[in-house]
C-alpha cells in the first residue's frame, strides 16, 4: 500500500487541504481506504488528522468531495484546541478509522446516546509524532465512551504496529502497565478540553472506565456496519459526501474526480495567544 | 542609551536609564557551533553572566532574567560559565548535543527556563541560607523558571516577578530553582507569592516538583533530591537566596574567590573587576546557516 498526501495551501489557513492519494490517484480517506490492513492479523488502517502536541483542529471533511483533511472553523475562524495544563495541544496522535461511521440515527444500547455522525475517532499512543494525512497500521487496545454534548463519541485507543512497545501491548491492562498514567490523563483531557471555550465538562459513559480490546472490536464492527449502509445508500447520508474512486458497486463511485493540484505552502504562523496554558481547577 | 520615563505602580513616573540589551547569534542552532552572546546597548558583545544587570527590586520583587530554553522545547541550552564572554550554548556530552527527554505528560521543558545574571551559586563555601544542610552551590548562575504563557526565545532578556523557589540537590550540590513570572503576563498582577501560584494555577507546583525529581531518570541517573523535604519557599525567603547569590557573584567577579574550575569572569562593564576587558575582540562570530536536525529520539515519552 502506498498512500501519499497532496497538500493544497498553507497549514493554519482557511485554504489548507490535505488530500490522500493512492499510487498518485486521489481517493477518499473516509471511504476508499480499507478499515482492515490485514484482518487476519487484526491490523487496522488509521488516518491521522492531528499530530500529537499540536493545536490545530484538523479533521476529515464530511462535506467536501473526496473528504480532504481541513482545519475546522467556527464562525469563519480557524479552530485551535486550547492547552489544558499540563498538556500541550492534543495529547496523542489523533485521527479516525476509514470506512466507519457513528450513525446519528441509532442510540447505542449501553450509552443510550446516538452517534455523532463522524467516522470513529482514534487515539494512537505510539512514540512517533505523526503528520496530517498519514495512514498508519495500528492494533486496537481499548475504547473510551465520551458523551460529547449528548452524543456518543467513542475514542478507540490504538498503537502503531511498528512502535517498539507494540509487541508488549495486547489489551487495555497492558497500557496501564507499560504507560502508567496515560489512560487517566486521556480521560481527564477529554473531559476538560472544551472548558476554555466556555463549554461544560464532557462526560464519559461507564464511569470513565476504558473498555477492553474485545469491547472496542465490537464498537468498530458496529461502526463498520453503519458505514456499509451509508455507502450503499441505504440511509440518510446526513450531508456526507460519499464520492469514492474505488468502490465500483456503490452509487457514489466515480472514475475520476476533479480535485485541486498540489500547491503546498509553508505553514502560516499561529497566533501567540494559542500558547496560553489554561488551569482547570479540580481536573485531577 | 535611551532616557525614558518608566511609570511604577501607577504613581509618579520614575526617571530611569533604559538599557537596550539584546542578543546576537553566532553559528546555526542545533549545531555545536551555536552561540548566543549578550549584545550591549553600544552594539558590543558582553557577558550574559556578568554584564546583564540583575536589577533586583526588593519592593516589587522583580529582577532581570536571561532566557535559555523556551517552554515545550528539548534542546539543553545554557549560559556557558567557562567560555569567554559566557554565551548561551547547547550543552553536549561525549561530543553529542544534549536534548532533554520527555517525562509524561510533558513535552520538553515544562516552562520557560533561564537564569538570573550577576548571581552565582558558590561551590567553594556552604550556603548560609541552608545552614543545617552544609550544601555548596553548583557553580552556575541561579536558575529561573518563568511560568508565564508566552514562549520565550533563547537569549531573550525579560523582567520577571519573583514568587518562590524550590531547593534542588543535584549530585550533592545546591541548585535553587527560582519560580517567577514574566511581569507582562496576564496573571502577573494576581500572583504575589507562592501560595497564589497554588490557588491560581492549580497543580503547577506539584507537577513541576515531580518533573524535577524524575527528569534525569531516562539517562540512567537516580531521582533528584530536594532540601526542605521538597517544600516550596515563599517569595520573601527567595529574595534572601537571590541576594546571597548576588553577593557571591560580586566576590567572584571581583576576583576574591579562589578555587578550581571557577567561571570565566571576563566582562565588558564591571568597574573594578580584574576580569574587565576593553572589549571581547577575541570573540569571533560565525555565520548563521540552516538549523541542525533535532533527533527523532526527542519524540519518545518516558512514563514513571
Amino acid at each position: 500500500m502506498s498512500y501519499t498526501t497532496r497538500q493544497v495551501g498553507a497549514a493554519n489557513t482557511l485554504d489548507f487541504k490535505v488530500y490522500i492519494e493512492k499510487d498518485g490517484k486521489p481517493i477518499s480517506p473516509f471511504h476508499d481506504i480499507p478499515l482492515y490492513a490485514d484482518e487476519s492479523k487484526q491490523i487496522l488502517n488509521m488516518i491521522v488528522e492531528v499530530p500529537r502536541w499540536t493545536n490545530a483542529k484538523l479533521e476529515i471533511s464530511k462535506e467536501l468531495n473526496l473528504n480532504p483533511i481541513i482545519q475546522d472553523t467556527k464562525k469563519g475562524k480557524l479552530r485551535f484546541v486550547r492547552n489544558c495544563f499540563p498538556h500541550h495541544g492534543y495529547i496523542h496522535n489523533y485521527g479516525a478509522f476509514p470506512q466507519t461511521w457513528e450513525d446519528p440515527n441509532v442510540a447505542h444500547p449501553e450509552t443510550r446516546a446516538n452517534g455523532d455522525n463522524d467516522p470513529l475517532d482514534v487515539c494512537e499512543i505510539g512514540e512517533q509524532v505523526a503528520y496530517p494525512g498519514q495512514v498508519k497500521q495500528v492494533k486496537v487496545l481499548g475504547v473510551m465512551a465520551l458523551l460529547d454534548e449528548g452524543e456518543t463519541d467513542w475514542k478507540v485507543i490504538v498503537i502503531d504496529v511498528n512502535d517498539p512497545l507494540a509487541s508488549k501491548l495486547h489489551d487495555i491492562e497492558d497500557v496501564e502497565k507499560h504507560l502508567p498514567g496515560l489512560l487517566r490523563a486521556t480521560n481527564e483531557w477529554f473531559r476538560i478540553y472544551k472548558i476554555p471555550d466556555g463549554k461544560p465538562e464532557n462526560q464519559f459513559a461507564f464511569s470513565g472506565e476504558c473498555k477492553n480490546k474485545k469491547y472496542a472490536e465490537e464498537v468498530i464492527e458496529e461502526c463498520a456496519t453503519a458505514w456499509n449502509k451509508l455507502i450503499a445508500g441505504d440511509v440518510d447520508p446526513k450531508g456526507i459526501d460519499l464520492t469514492n474512486t474505488t468502490l465500483t458497486s456503490t452509487p457514489a463511485f466515480a472514475t475520476t474526480v476533479d480535485v485541486p493540484a498540489a500547491s503546498p505552502l509553508p505553514a502560516a504562523p499561529i497566533d501567540k495567544s494559542i500558547d496560553k496554558w489554561f488551569f482547570i481547577s479540580g481536573s485531577a | 542609551m535611551i532616557l525614558s520615563f518608566v511609570p511604577r505602580n501607577g504613581s509618579a513616573p520614575l526617571l530611569r536609564w533604559k538599557r537596550a540589551l539584546s542578543s546576537i547569534q553566532s553559528g546555526s542552532i542545533y549545531t555545536s557551533q551555536f552561540k548566543s552572546y549578550l549584545k550591549l546597548d553600544n552594539g558590543e558583545i558582553g557577558s550574559f553572566f556578568h554584564d546583564a544587570p540583575l536589577n533586583l527590586d526588593r519592593s516589587n520583587r522583580t529582577a532581570t532574567m536571561i532566557c535559555e530554553i523556551p517552554r515545550w522545547s528539548s534542546g539543553k541550552f545554557e549560559i556557558s560559565t567557562q567560555l569567554l564572554g559566557n554565551p548561551i550554548v547547547q550543552d553536549s556530552k561525549k561530543g553529542k548535543l544534549r536534548f532533554i527527554d520527555n517525562i509524561y505528560p510533558h513535552k520538553g521543558y515544562p516552562h520557560n527556563y533561564g537564569a538570573f545574571p550577576q548571581t552565582w551559586e558558590d561551590p567553594t563555601e556552604a550556603s548560609e541560607i541552608t545552614p543545617g544542610l552544609k550544601l555548596k552551590g553548583d557553580n552556575d548562575p541561579l536558575d529561573v523558571i518563568d511560568i508565564g504563557n508566552r514562549l520565550c526565545e533563547i537569549g531573550e532578556i525579560k523582567q520577571v516577578k519573583i514568587l518562590g523557589s524550590l531547593a534542588l540537590i543535584d549530585d550533592g550540590e545546591l541548585d535553587w530553582k527560582i519560580i517567577a513570572i514574566d511581569v507582562r503576563d496576564e496573571r502577573a498582577d494576581q500572583l504575589l507569592d507562592i501560595g497564589d501560584v497554588e490557588s491560581k494555577m492549580p497543580r503547577l507546583l506539584e507537577d513541576l516538583r515531580v518533573w524535577f525529581k524524575n527528569y534525569k531518570l531516562p539517562t540512567g541517573k537516580p531521582v533528584n533530591e530536594f532540601a526542605f523535604d521538597g517544600a516550596y519557599k515563599d517569595a520573601a525567603f527567595t529574595m534572601n537566596v537571590i541576594e546571597e547569590c548576588a553577593k557571591k557573584w560580586k566576590s567572584l567577579v571581583n576576583g576574591e574567590v579562589k578555587g578550581d574550575k571557577l567561571p570565566s569572569i571576563s566582562n565588558a562593564t564591571v568597574a573594578g573587576s580584574p576580569g574587565l576587558l576593553q572589549n571581547f575582540e577575541d570573540v569571533q562570530l560565525e555565520p548563521v546557516g540552516s538549523e541542525g536536525a533535532i533527533p527523532k529520539q526527542t519524540e519518545i515519552i518516558y512514563y514513571y
